[in-house]
């Protein structure tokens, strides 16, 4: 089941779910409306290796905004800090921004319940699109879940700021470890 | 609703999902996490015609050492588990370690079927270039229960053992009644 506006608000006032900073008016009838933070992040060295720890540039949005190009992958990030203990997210972008041709994410819709940190977006456009620090720009949906829950203790926990893959960690792991893991 | 990591377990060892090969270390607070297996395809037409029968296609495997995927192509992956379930529905998402390096692995597809008990295929496309490895951690699948009377998948991908592309054109005959209709 799907949480509607109200029971997110009534769940933030509660402390069941984080959204910080919390604004009222950016609910909607069953999802938030998060804003872009004021950095991206793109990688610089290609082939990207999920083996390997991959080069990256920060790049700051200015207030005049930021043009995101075709063909480039750029990780943006909430300004909020997200998350829940007791409800699973799943996030996409606003139809308004869908309609400009903006991916956010690249088919990973779906959070871990006990995640909190802000958000890394990945941004794909189809056309060159200016996009601006602090536009909505996507929208969290809550989910609530069957079974006793076991909360997200992964490598991106408490993460601020865009996060670029930390999958070589699981390598490692994996090598020390024959091919054991976990989340 | 949909499943804790804790409940696909339960539900695992209760025969109401299927998940083979199962690891309980690949759990996940609400989702279980699947690895790529090494058969690929990739079309090879100027035109995908959805109603021709079976567009040329290539089919690869890639080798331990990795292979690199170019971005502007479009490839068709699969699971090495076979998942599904005849009590739930599934939903497919890449992991953030992965999409977060540019990488899809379905099409605006998420959804799968109760009663499609099979290898998944993936529909892969890359911003950059990116080496993938045969048995990495690849995505996740979240299962959720249903409301109303069961009704089981029994659709052209039943049978699916390995990557398949798409069957579309045998709903040709379909299309064509359909625009009689």
């Amino acid at each position: 089941m799907i949480l509607t506006g109200p029971e997110i608000i009534h769940n933030c006032r509660l402390g069941k779910i984080i959204i910080d900073p919390f604004l009222p008016e950016n609910c909607n009838p069953n999802s938030y409306n998060f804003r872009l933070g004021s950095v991206l992040r793109v990688y610089d060295e290609f082939p990207l290796d999920p083996k390997r720890p991959n080069k990256y540039v920060d790049l700051p949005v200015p207030p005049e905004g930021f043009v995101l190009e075709p063909h480039r992958l750029y990780l943006g990030h909430t300004m909020e800090v997200m998350g829940s203990r007791y409800f699973a997210p799943t996030f996409a972008a606003r139809s308004s921004v869908a309609r400009l041709g903006l991916f956010i994410n690249l088919s990973a819709s779906l959070g871990d319940i006990g995640f909190i940190g802000q958000w890394t977006l990945q941004l794909f456009t189809i056309h060159p699109l200016r996009v601006y620090a602090g536009m909505k720009i996507g929208q969290i949906m809550w989910w609530k879940p069957q079974g006793t829950i076991r909360l997200y203790e992964g490598k991106y926990q408490g993460s601020s700021g865009p996060q670029s893959t930390l999958i070589y960690k699981d390598f490692e792991r994996k090598d020390a470890q024959d091919g054991r893991r976990s989340a | 609703m949909i499943l804790t990591g804790d409940e696909i377990l339960r539900e695992v060892r209760r025969g109401r999902i299927q998940i083979s090969p199962f690891s309980p270390e690949r759990l996940e607070p609400n989702s279980y996490g699947f690895s790529l297996a090494s058969d690929f395809i990739r079309y090879d037409a100027a035109v995908l015609d959805s109603l021709r029968e079976r567009p040329r296609q290539v089919r690869f495997t890639i080798p331990e050492s990795g292979y690199v995927l170019e971005p502007g192509r479009f490839y068709l992956g699969s699971t090495v588990e076979i998942m599904g379930s005849d009590y739930y529905a599934a939903t497919l998402y890449a992991r953030r370690s992965v999409s977060t390096m540019g990488m899809w692995i379905q099409f605006s597809a998420p959804l799968g079927h109760t009663g499609a008990i099979i290898p998944w295929t993936l529909e892969i496309t890359v911003v950059h270039p990116i080496v993938v490895y045969p048995g990495m951690l690849i995505g996740k699948i979240a299962f959720w229960k249903p409301l109303g009377f069961k009704q089981i998948y029994a659709g052209k991908y039943i049978h699916s053992t390995t990557v398949v592309p798409s069957r579309i054109y045998d709903e040709s005959e379909q299309v064509q009644e359909g625009v009689q209709r």
